[in-house]
């Protein structure tokens, strides 16, 4: 017991020395994240295809309604959620200007999840076009880190 | 509503959304102490944040219902262009020269997605 009070204040400045707090890498938390967002993303998008078939409703709300309710789609939103919270937690490793551009790789799993999984066809145009986002986002980092310096 | 009009009133009721909650957690401006909880709750932003997050969301699952969702998801980065224009009105934000550069490129990406469907 003595020498546990006396190792870990020891042990806590270390790690706020190191910059990295307790649990899971920063690796772990940032590319679960992107994975789930974009799994949550593509569950959405099965439960979807089942709710759309042959119903009619009667305006934006009911229609609003009945998709959450969907239980892919009430699933996909919740690792969406698990996702996001996993980003938080990889926010607080690391900085949002160094993560940020990372989410441009949703873009590209996504795509190879509607391929994959969707049986969606995917252009050259469309995947250049993705490309070019994906620049584009990269870009957008680079030009705050060049205004910060 | 078709799905493709669902899509463009999600981006831009999307981007409203990150505007208005901006405004409501610094109202004055980036370098101001961020509001207590109360005090958001009170806040008519944050009010006009959460609604537009839920319209936002719930015209996403329309569109994605019927458009493919690896032309849907891309089509999202539209909103680097719309949430900097509202910026500059809204917040009041000075956008410098090499990240309008970056928000150009992304949209060039979203034009020749939209193009190549």
């Amino acid at each position: 017991m003595g020498s546990f009070m006396k190792t870990a204040p020891i042990s806590l400045r270390e790690r706020a020395e190191g910059g990295q707090a307790p649990g899971l890498s920063w690796e772990w938390t940032a590319f679960g994240a992107i994975v789930l967002a974009s799994c949550g993303h593509l569950l959405i998008k099965v439960g979807l295809v089942a709710a759309v078939r042959g119903v009619a409703y009667p305006g934006m709300l009911p229609k609003i309604l009945h998709y959450l309710l969907e239980p892919e789609v009430a699933a996909g939103l919740a690792i969406y959620a698990a996702g996001t919270a996993l980003w938080i937690s990889a926010v607080s490793r690391r900085n949002i200007s160094f993560l940020y551009p990372l989410t441009a790789l949703n873009y590209v799993l996504v795509g190879m999840g509607g391929r994959l999984f969707l049986g969606e066809h995917i252009s050259t145009g469309r995947w250049l076009g993705i490309a070019v986002v994906v620049a584009g986002v990269a870009l957008m980092q680079l030009s705050v880190m060049g205004e910060k310096s | 509503m078709s799905a493709i009009t669902a899509l463009w009133v999600s981006i831009f009721l999307g981007s409203c959304a990150q505007v208005f909650l901006k405004k409501g957690v610094s109202p004055g401006g980036e370098s101001a102490v961020p509001s207590s909880y109360p005090a958001l709750l009170r806040s008519g932003w944050v009010w006009a944040w959460a609604v537009c997050f839920f319209f936002a969301t719930g015209l996403w699952l329309i569109a994605i219902a019927r458009i493919e969702v690896s032309f849907a998801f891309p089509m999202l980065s539209a909103g680097y262009l719309l949430v900097a224009v509202l910026s500059i009105f809204l917040l009041k934000e000075r956008i410098p020269p090499a990240r309008w550069a970056a928000i150009l490129v992304i949209t060039i990406g979203v034009a020749i997605i939209y193009k190549s469907s």
